[in-house]
């Protein structure tokens, strides 16, 4: 198969599995997980050829564009030298897309499965992976797309799906409000991504990706229009990968099923932003400034993320606030100038933070409860296939060696260091609090003694299947994806993505051995017992206790920010429009009419001879006039 | 010469029995809510113009005929009249059990 067929392939078969699950009638809906796995798995597959293909790197990037729209042939303005304007649209390919396509496909397929265990019970199954496949659709284009308009609208199709899959239980208000709140902060963002492309369509001419290079920005532009451009664009980043301060609908996003989360709010959605971060970099790599606000906003993001997920409760919302961290993070890599770090933390991250939704997705499925103490006290560490894969995945997010979060994170604090000491600090607190709070996770579930009869969950061999497959398949994967990225395998994903050798830093290795084991130790000296702890934790009334329990108040912002302020500023509006526009203008307009109306029909009684009287007069006062005027 | 007698066979007379029918005719047409009076007072009006063709046909033309034949088609024309008016009624009686004009007031707007 061509390239182009293969693209096509892993384009469209999540679409067909979506229409197909949408146009089959009731009696068929049985098999719709069947045809959303079977269509993820032909996606996966093919973008497996499509990277095995072109392993070698040789005589990329590949571009198959198809003219779509002549915008304008004159130029708009004088002050722009374009004479041109016009849309296209296509494939790229390049080794960044085809990690990122990899990747989006294969947890897709995982997640797919996962979910036929996941979510065997729910009578709306039809629904759902009818929207997982619409999602990998959305995703899939928003990746394989080669310009900014064509990322943007895909970008927008997956915030839909997104928006539909955290309200999948929409009977449920707190579903719905989360669902409600992601979609309107992803606006907030979104509006400034489009301001961006909007903007620099018309003074550059084009979106297409392989033109945007910092070289052919830097001269056609001065250093402070790159810098709103890129800040436009970020703006669109933060929404979607929920950096500060648009970062609050990520943790109500829980909200959906648990697979959900893996796939859309941890591995790939949410990455989205990062990935076109690593996609334009030549946009904003142009400006030192818009480099300095991203890394600012990243290091905030880590922080806060991390320090939050210290205090949860719910095994999701642990993992929900370390994903924002761990999504700053990333931020930072590209603030601090390195895209393939990034990258390379995105991909491991992906692994292993689905591997852990997934494992989540276990114990709730398996204890009907998110608490990790109730999940303990019901006998949470005899399941031992998820405690192992979870494990697995705490051990990568902590960064322990040789498991995979080791290799990147590191590679992201060498070049946050190599930037500025400041940042590299808050990068440093933010592992150090990763390990506490993975480890408190850790900790509370062996730690626990069991009180309650653990039930065994009898069910079908493919039930167990789709249970254990994906966790097996993508602890596996975790494990190598980092060891891709070390110099033992020559650095494979790095010179893939263009990036150069790592170097095995001692002293950086020793300074996170060191955080490592102070976490760990915090954490084992606080949880050792996590009955006592879960006391003491409640208990706690201090002033960071306090701040953490408020999210830091951002939560209160954004309220008093649209109930006190938006609101009431909605309301003189809606004033306005209710007693100017609509009394005043418009019904007092009909109202006049109906007025003068029902004065004229009393002439109208209906009485016969009235009507005659009337005609009479007005003929004789006729006739004496005629008569008058001869 | 004697004084003009109150009726003499003068053209005036007649037009002052035709207007006085006339204005008889209006006033019932106007005035009473009864339907048949009302059909009634429609046929003193068309008498009224008989007696104008027959009087003016009497003293002011040479051919005696014209006028005479227009009055058989006045009177024609009355009796297809009153014949619909009268069914008209008759349909207007069964559905509202009375001939009052002040019951018939439905098509107003």
């Amino acid at each position: 198969m061509t390239d182009l067929n293969l693209l096509w392939t892993i384009q469209v078969a999540p679409l067909l599995a979506f229409l197909l699950i949408q146009i089959s009638p009731k009696n068929l809906k049985k098999i719709a997980p069947l045809v959303g796995v079977a269509g993820s798995l032909l996606a996966a597959a093919a973008s497996l050829v499509l990277l095995w293909q072109h392993l070698g790197g040789h005589g990329m990037p590949i571009e198959f564009v198809h003219k779509w729209l002549v915008v304008s042939d004159r130029p708009l303005w004088d002050a722009v030298p374009v004479d041109r304007y016009e849309l296209i649209v296509g494939f790229l390919m390049d080794p960044l897309n085809l990690l990122m396509i990899n990747l989006v496909t294969t947890i897709s397929f995982f997640v797919q499965l996962f979910s036929v265990y996941y979510m065997h019970e729910d009578p709306s199954r039809p629904r759902y992976f009818g929207f997982l496949s619409f999602f990998s659709f959305a995703m899939t284009g928003l990746v394989l797309s080669n310009n900014l308009l064509q990322t943007f609208l895909f970008w927008e199709l997956v915030g839909l799906t997104s928006y539909l899959l955290i309200g999948f239980w929409y009977e449920k208000t707190s579903a719905s409000k989360a669902a409600k709140k992601a979609f309107v902060v992803n606006r907030l963002g979104d509006l400034g991504f489009y301001l961006g492309i909007i903007i620099l369509f018309l003074l550059f001419g084009t979106l297409n990706f392989t033109a945007l290079t910092t070289e052919a920005l830097q001269g056609r532009f001065s250093t402070s229009i790159l810098t709103v451009l890129g800040i436009l664009i970020f703006m669109g980043v933060m929404g979607k990968s929920a950096q500060f301060p648009l970062h609050a609908w990520l943790p109500d996003a829980m909200e959906g099923p648990t697979p959900v989360s893996a796939l859309i709010h941890s591995a790939t959605m949410v990455a989205a932003g990062v990935f076109l971060l690593s996609r334009a970099y030549g946009l904003f790599g142009a400006s030192f400034t818009t480099l300095a606000v991203i890394l600012t906003i990243g290091a905030i993001t880590a922080l806060i993320g991390a320090s939050l997920a210290t205090i949860q409760k719910d095994i999701k919302r642990i993992m929900a606030y370390s994903t924002i961290s761990q999504l700053g993070l990333m931020v930072m890599a590209v603030g601090a100038g390195s895209p393939v770090a990034s990258m390379f933390h995105l991909s491991t991250h992906a692994y292993f933070k689905s591997l852990l939704f997934l494992t989540a997705g276990a114990f709730i499925h398996h204890f009907h409860t998110n608490d990790i103490w109730e999940i303990a006290k019901k006998g949470g560490k005899k399941e031992t296939l998820p405690l192992l894969a979870l494990c697995l995945g705490l051990f990568s997010l902590c960064g322990i060696f040789p498991f995979s979060g080791f290799f990147s994170k590191d590679m992201i604090l060498e070049a946050v260091k190599e930037k500025n000491i400041f940042f590299y600090g808050a990068a440093l607190f933010t592992s150090f609090l990763t390990v506490y709070y993975s480890f408190r996770l850790l900790f509370v579930l062996l730690f626990s003694k069991p009180t309650g009869e653990v039930h065994a969950h009898p069910g079908p061999f493919f039930l167990k299947y789709a249970m254990a497959k994906p966790l097996i398949s993508l602890a596996v994967i975790s494990l190598f994806v980092g060891a891709l990225g070390t110099p033992l395998f020559g650095s494979r994903i790095l010179h893939w993505l263009g990036g150069h050798e790592s170097h095995m830093n001692l002293g950086l290795i020793a300074t996170t051995a060191a955080l490592i084991i102070a976490g760990a130790a915090l954490a084992f000296m606080q949880f050792k017992n996590p009955e006592a702890a879960l006391i003491k934790l409640d208990a706690d009334k201090g002033f960071v206790k306090n701040i953490l329990e408020n999210r830091f108040y951002i939560d209160d912002l954004y309220e008093f920010l649209v109930e006190k302020i938006s609101h009431k500023i909605a309301g003189l509006f809606d004033w306005f429009d209710r007693k100017v526009i609509n009394g005043l203008m418009v019904n007092q307009t009909a109202y006049s009419v109906m007025r003068l109306g029902r004065v004229i029909s009393r002439l109208q009684d209906g009485l016969l001879q009235d009507y005659l009287s009337l005609a009479m007069i007005v003929g004789v006062a006729i006739i004496f006039w005629l008569i008058k005027a001869t | 010469m004697t004084a003009a007698p109150l009726f003499s066979q003068s053209l005036q007379s007649y037009l002052l029995v035709s207007s006085l029918l006339f204005a008889m005719g209006i006033f019932g047409l106007l005035a009473r809510r009864n339907l048949v009076a009302i059909l009634i007072s429609l046929e003193l009006i068309l008498n009224s113009a008989s007696i104008n063709f027959l009087a003016f046909n009497k003293f002011c033309l040479v051919d005696k005929t014209v006028g005479q034949v227009f009055v058989v088609f006045i009177i024609a024309l009355a009796a297809a009249e009153v014949c619909i008016g009268l069914s008209l009624i008759l349909l207007l009686y069964r559905r509202k059990d009375s001939i009052n004009i002040e019951q018939a007031k439905e098509l107003k707007g």
